[in-house]
Order: C-alpha cells, then structure tokens, then sequence
C-alpha cells in the first residue's frame, strides 16, 4: 500500500486504516517491547504505543517512514516503563551464554583451533535449502524461541535490515553488545541447518 | 595469526563488512590457511541468505480486537479528562 495515501488516511481518522497499520506491524512492534522490558509488560506498552500513535499521527512529519516512526513509539514507551518499574535487568540476564553453542570453549583445543572439524554440508544451495518446508519450519520455531534481545535483534537486522545504530537505539543496547546479540541468534540458526543436514529433522 | 576461536567469534562482524581493514587481511590470512574456517564462513553466509527470507509465522495479530481495546482506553481517557 502507498504510504503517503496511508498516512493521508491514518490522518483523516481512516479506521480501517488503523486496523491494517495494527496488522503489519503489531508483531514486530511486540518484540521490539519485549526486548526491553520483558514478557509481562510488553502487552501494556504496545497498547499505549497504539493510543499514542492515534492521538499523535496528525503530527507525524514523515521526515522518517511510518514504520520507524513507530518502532521509535513503541521503543520510547517501553524504555519509560522500565525506568518507571526501575527494573534493570541486564543484558546477561536476558540473553544468557548458551552452552553448547558453536563458540562454547569446549569446540576449541587450548591453542584457539577447532576441537573436530566443521561439519560438511551435503546441501551448500541457499535456493535449495529454502525449497526445504521441513528446514523452513524448524528455522521459524527456533527463531520464536530465542531470548527475546536476540530475537529483536536478529528480526531487525537480517529480516528487517535496519542498521546498527537504529537497532542500538531502538533496543537500548550498546553497539558492541548489539553485534553479539545477531552473532549468537546467527549461530544458533546455523545449529539447525547444520542439525537438519546431518539428521533430516529439527 | 589469529586463532579459529577468534575467527568465529568474529565472522558475522567479517560478514557484515564490520571490521576495521588490518583486522580483515588478519582474517582473510587465517581463511587462505584454514579449510575448518572457511566452511565455517561460509555456512554462515548461508544461514543468513536462508533466515532471512524466512516467515515468522507467529500468531496474526487481531487487529480488530486491538482496535476494539484501543478505541475503549481513548474513550477512558477522555472521559477522566
Ligand atoms: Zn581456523
């Protein structure tokens, strides 16, 4: 849909507009808020993110585009609710080691080298390996269960391709830890394929 | 020379063009010396040209429902101003 016409609409007082606006970006707005402050107020926090957006869309410049116009809402409201419920919880609490990963020391000899050898890939075809349903479904069901920076982190960068320095003032996170957040959510998709080529299931 | 624990720690860096230049000759010299590395980049390289076009099937939103929720809380707030 235009954006411009969108706005033009979501201006006028268009509900269906609002309800297609909710559509397209409710889910991602819910990661993003869980993110910051976590599972039980990100339901909250995306509602008055909507209520804002309701009341301030007569004000929206369109120097940025709508979605980042909301994605800074949503993640504006939830960094003010965690200062208000002064629950700062930190990055490793979140986002916690994840043992048996492929950076887990226990892979390396004491010299920095692989322990065993990186696994072969029968399939190397990017196009191929997306042919695959079975692949498809166990790469969206680990991606659900990421931590939830992570999965914010790693949506925003490989599937929305906003940049670091969005994603680091979008997530509240330092530009250094935004980079091991994607590394490791990467590394835990790789885990699959590399599971799925060698099994043939999740 | 840079060890493959180093090199794997940094490969969505090297992937992403996010490396300062001496730090990615130091990587590209370890890949020219290390098969384990090279397949290790590259099925990296892979898993983000297949995640990326993947569908996050998590549950569609309801929007009606959300409008619904959103149209009562403006009314509250009206009402209280
Ligand atoms: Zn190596």
């Amino acid at each position: 849909m235009d954006e411009s016409l969108l706005v033009t609409q979501l201006i006028a007082g268009d509900d269906k507009a609002f309800r297609y606006v909710i559509g397209q970006y409710q889910t991602l707005m819910l990661s993003i808020a869980r993110a910051i402050v976590g599972d039980v107020f990100a339901d909250e926090v995306v509602q008055e993110s909507w209520v804002s957006v309701y009341k301030n869309i007569a004000g929206f410049e369109r120097r940025a585009s709508l979605k980042t116009w909301l994605l800074t809402i949503v993640s504006n409201k939830a960094k003010a609710r965690l200062r208000k419920e002064s629950r700062m919880v930190s990055l490793e609490q979140l986002d916690g080691e994840t043992p048996g990963s492929y950076l887990d020391s226990a892979n390396f000899k004491r010299d920095g080298h692989w322990q065993n050898p990186v696994s072969h890939w029968n399939n190397e075809s990017p196009e191929a390996l997306l042919e695959e349903k079975q692949l498809q479904a166990c790469i969206a069901k680990t991606l659900l269960l990421l931590p939830p920076t992570q999965k914010a982190a790693f949506i925003l960068r490989d599937i929305e391709q906003h940049s670091f320095d969005e994603i680091c003032s979008l997530l509240d996170v330092s530009a250094a830890n935004v980079r091991v957040l994607v590394h490791r959510a990467r590394l835990t998709l790789m885990q699959v394929i590399d599971r799925y080529q060698e099994t043939g299931s999740c | 020379m840079l060890s493959c624990k180093q090199v794997a720690t940094l490969a969505s860096q090297y992937l992403d063009h996010d490396v300062s230049t001496p730090l990615k000759w130091r990587i590209r010299m370890h890949l020219m010396m290390c098969a384990n590395c090279r397949r290790f980049i590259r099925h990296l390289q892979i898993t983000q040209t297949v995640t990326k076009n993947i569908k996050v099937d998590e549950q569609t939103p309801d929007s009606e429902k959300i409008w619904q929720e959103l149209q009562q809380k403006i009314r509250q707030e009206s009402k209280q101003d």
